[in-house]
């Protein structure tokens, strides 16, 4: 057996049990950061410019967490990255270069999703009849979206499980028909699929003024978020509207907050009142740091995130976003993503700078 | 703590709904209570400014309202006077910015608005500044007079302290009734400078309003630039242009953009001895607030070939900009600059590992970062609030073709170098887009009649009323003494 393969089954054996100390989660946080900046070349070169190397990080919290942005700058894997079974890519863009994760394998992404998933989103029940409101795995197949919804059709949705988009957006037909055959047959349906696909939905059977009663046991996944998510009015609209349309109780609408470069989801127990509190497993830890200095802020105030999820064995396992968030005794409230700064006084904001030079109106 | 800005002249009234903008800084708050107007009752305030612009303002001499000015401005430099003291306490919470950075800038600026310096603004722009007063003969002949706006709205923008001063002075001079829209990011020290003007010339009373409405407010927008002869606009191009929608082609628009500044540094100033005094300066125009005026630098450019490096330069500007975080601390930033400028700073760290002759250079607490780059010259902005970069080049030919293609967001370069390089250089960056030259140390504090983005302060603002010598001739036949 090879470095790589004792590891994944090091994490994988680490995820399959029940739950986790501080102890065992720091022995393999520390394994994996050892591994990674033996054979990361790019990640070695940075923690060494931290002063970071497995002599002085004692513990998972030492690991210095990797900006998401480097994602988009350096080949941040621990084989090559033309081996990988998956390259998961972020949506957002840099001058058109996105973020790529290299998954060498998928079983580690695939355990810890599925595991993660049945306990945070199926819970009682085995399988669901599904819809998902996102492309299919074959017309995306660098989203890690689109392959999580596969999976969770896959692993849990009945055989009727349909996908709902196709090149025009919505199927309304379709999802009409699904929604109708639920309530008729009182067979629970799950729906699930981007934030933003959620709104496209709620405008048209607004405009079609339909609502339905879907049966007990229906549940909703969204994720992904529109902007200005922080602004909780908006969000509550969101799920008030979700509810109100769908007969689907608040409890039931589960938002689960993912990143391309992570192997780990995080959840909510549903979302009654918002911000809701966003949990994962025992293979993640989350710290909230202040960005500044890099130090953990105090417990209730806020800070950007940085996770540290066992399932990244080849990239990174500790990355730094650009999510704020309060830290809970329970999880965390996710505050949403930062927005560009505007300039406070009359010297050009970067943002101002880039979108002048784009459109070449400074020349 | 509560304090109420804005100025308003005696239009019968004495309800105004407010608007409440809370400050805080560390542990202190400052509620800031501004009136927000009806658009009746801003519409009297116009007309009221209109008319005392006409009939007050205008009979003013031009010596007078200098020494107005001038009377207004000793006041606010002596620290024992009310509202300087208002100014110290207040400004710092309001901005987040140091104490001590707001007075000692405070100082420097406000010493640019002295009787003396006013005359040199007046010669500056004017060459006679009675023309102001009266119709004064031309060399070709005919006789003119420069009739200023009788209303002249100021939509002022950012945080930097007192920045209004420059075109409500400006509008002064002319004799124009101005209409001053607070930012409401700084919303204090213009109408604290209108309470004095009048203190010190009660017949003022009448010919200012420092008010605030909320931007972007069409209707009200509209009809205030309907009624004004002259609206100068500050703040982003997509605000300004939003402005510019609004005014109709008969009111006369000045928009100042955001802008970005940068240093040069000749290898002639580079010597082991001088390089510390050039350090130190540019330093100094990196703290000064925080790099957030439009003069401040985003980038130094420093020769290769002398005594001194450019990577020594780098690391000595680090140096110095420690020192001033223990003295002059950087204003408190908001989780969203925070997190901007950490990504930022990553970014610029994850970029080492493909050129390794990169340095970025910081302290823990990312107070300040220098960064240092060597053979990749390029003109981008930077996060501001103290992060810098020191770019190496050889020649200037070699940096001028990433300066030009943003000659509209050009301002002000600060320039070490020797009296040739300095004409040399100055021919050739002018010709980029360059509007302003000036020593670093300097870079933040422009001085008096200046031309603000290569601009005349007052000509812009006045009408050249000409009588032409046909007809100084031609009524010389109608008058009683004719023979």
């Amino acid at each position: 057996m090879n470095q790589q393969q004792e590891i994944v089954q090091h994490v994988f054996h680490f995820i399959q049990a029940d739950a986790s100390g501080e102890k065992d989660f720091n022995e393999l946080a520390l394994r994996l950061y050892a591994y990674q900046y033996q054979y990361n070349l790019p990640y070695r070169s940075f923690c060494m410019q931290k002063g970071k190397t497995p002599r002085t990080v004692k513990t998972w919290k030492d690991i210095p967490p990797v900006p998401i942005n480097a994602f988009k700058d350096a080949t941040l894997s621990c084989t090559g990255p033309e081996k990988a079974e998956a390259v998961f890519m972020t949506s957002g863009t840099t001058k058109g270069i996105k973020g790529k994760h290299y998954h060498p394998t998928l079983q580690i992404y695939d355990q810890s999703m599925t595991l993660n998933f049945k306990k945070r989103f199926m819970r009682d029940i085995e399988h669901i009849r599904m819809g998902i409101l996102f492309p299919k795995e074959k017309e995306l197949p660098n989203s890690s979206l689109a392959h999580y919804l596969a999976l969770a059709v896959k692993k849990f949705g009945t055989k009727e499980s349909h996908y709902l988009v196709n090149e025009n957006g919505i199927d309304m037909n379709r999802l009409l028909d699904e929604l109708h055959h639920a309530e008729e047959t009182g067979e629970p349906y799950a729906l699930l699929g981007a934030s933003y696909s959620f709104v496209h939905m709620l405008e048209e059977l607004e405009r079609m003024g339909k609502t339905f009663s879907l049966p007990k046991g229906s549940r909703i996944l969204d994720t992904g978020g529109f902007k200005n998510q922080s602004k909780e009015l908006e969000l509550n609209d969101f799920y008030l509207l979700l509810s109100t349309t769908l007969g689907i109780e608040r409890s039931e609408c589960i938002n689960m907050y993912g990143v391309t470069e992570l192997s780990t989801q995080f959840y909510d127990k549903g979302n009654e009142s918002v911000p809701s509190v966003k949990s994962g497993p025992h293979w993640i830890r989350t710290r909230v740091i202040n960005p500044l200095t890099g130090e953990e802020v105090p417990k209730g105030e806020r800070g950007v995130l940085v996770h540290c999820d066992l399932g990244n064995f080849n990239s990174v396992t500790t990355i730094l976003t650009e999510d704020v968030g309060i830290e809970l005794e329970n999880g965390f409230f996710l505050l949403g993503r930062v927005q560009g700064t505007e300039a406070k006084g009359c010297s050009i904001a970067v943002e101002e700078f880039l979108k002048a030079a784009s459109k070449g109106v400074s020349e | 703590m509560r304090e109420l800005a804005g100025y308003l002249p005696d239009i019968g009234e004495t309800e105004f709904e407010t608007k409440i903008l809370t400050f805080q800084s560390k542990n202190e708050t400052v509620e800031v209570e501004i009136p927000f107007l009806t658009t009746e009752q801003m519409d009297k305030v116009i007309e009221k400014v209109k008319k005392a612009s006409a009939e007050t303002l205008k009979s003013f001499s031009i010596s007078e309202i200098v020494s107005i000015i001038d009377q207004a401005i000793v006041r606010l430099l002596d620290r024992d006077s009310l509202y300087r003291q208002k100014a110290e306490k207040l400004l710092p919470i309001v901005t987040g910015y140091d104490e001590e950075i707001i007075r000692l800038g405070l100082t420097s600026y406000l010493k640019t608005f002295r009787k003396k310096e006013l005359q040199r603004f007046l010669i500056e722009d004017l060459g006679n500044p009675l023309l102001l007063d009266d119709f004064q003969p031309r060399v070709k002949g005919g006789f003119s007079k420069a009739l200023g706006p009788n209303v002249f709205t100021h939509i002022w923008s950012g945080n930097v302290p007192a920045l209004p001063l420059w075109s409500l002075i400006s509008g002064l001079l002319v004799k124009a009734g101005n209409i001053g829209k607070v930012p409401s990011a700084e919303p204090l020290f213009s109408g604290w400078f209108a309470h004095l003007l009048v203190e010190v010339e009660p017949r003022l009373a009448d010919c200012l309003a420092v008010v605030w409405w909320k931007g972007g407010d069409e209707e009200r927008e509209h009809s205030i630039f309907e009624q004004s002869d002259v609206v100068v606009g500050y703040g982003g191009n997509d605000s300004l242009q939003s402005l510019q929608n609004r005014i109709p082609v008969t009111t006369r628009f000045l928009p100042f953009g955001h802008k970005i500044s940068f240093g040069v540094v000749s290898q002639s100033s580079l010597d082991s001895r001088k390089t510390w005094q050039s350090v130190h300066q540019a330093a100094l125009d990196v703290v000064r607030y925080d790099q957030q005026g439009c003069y401040s630098p985003h980038i130094f450019y420093v020769q290769h070939g002398g005594k001194v490096s450019p990577k020594e330069f780098a690391r000595f500007l680090a140096n110095e900009l420690e020192n001033f975080q223990k003295r002059h601390p950087r204003r408190e930033l908001s989780m969203e600059e925070s997190v901007s400028m950490a990504a930022w700073r990553q970014r610029e760290e994850m970029i080492i590992f493909s050129n390794p002759n990169n340095e970025v250079l910081g302290n823990q607490a990312n107070d300040w970062t220098v960064v240092y780059e060597e053979n990749n010259i390029h003109f981008t902005p930077s996060s501001l609030n103290r992060v810098i970069k020191v770019i190496a080049f050889e020649t200037i030919e070699n940096i001028l073709p990433y300066i030009a293609p943003h000659r509209s967001l050009l301002q002000t370069v600060g320039i070490a170098a020797n009296p040739n390089e300095l004409f040399e250089w100055a021919e050739l960056l002018g010709k980029t887009g360059v509007t302003r030259i000036t020593a670093l140390g300097s870079m933040t504090s422009p001085e008096a009649g200046w031309h603000h983005d290569g601009r005349f302060n007052l000509l812009d603002l006045v009408n050249m009323v000409d009588i032409e010598a046909a007809a100084e001739e031609s009524s010389e036949q109608f008058a009683p003494y004719v023979d």
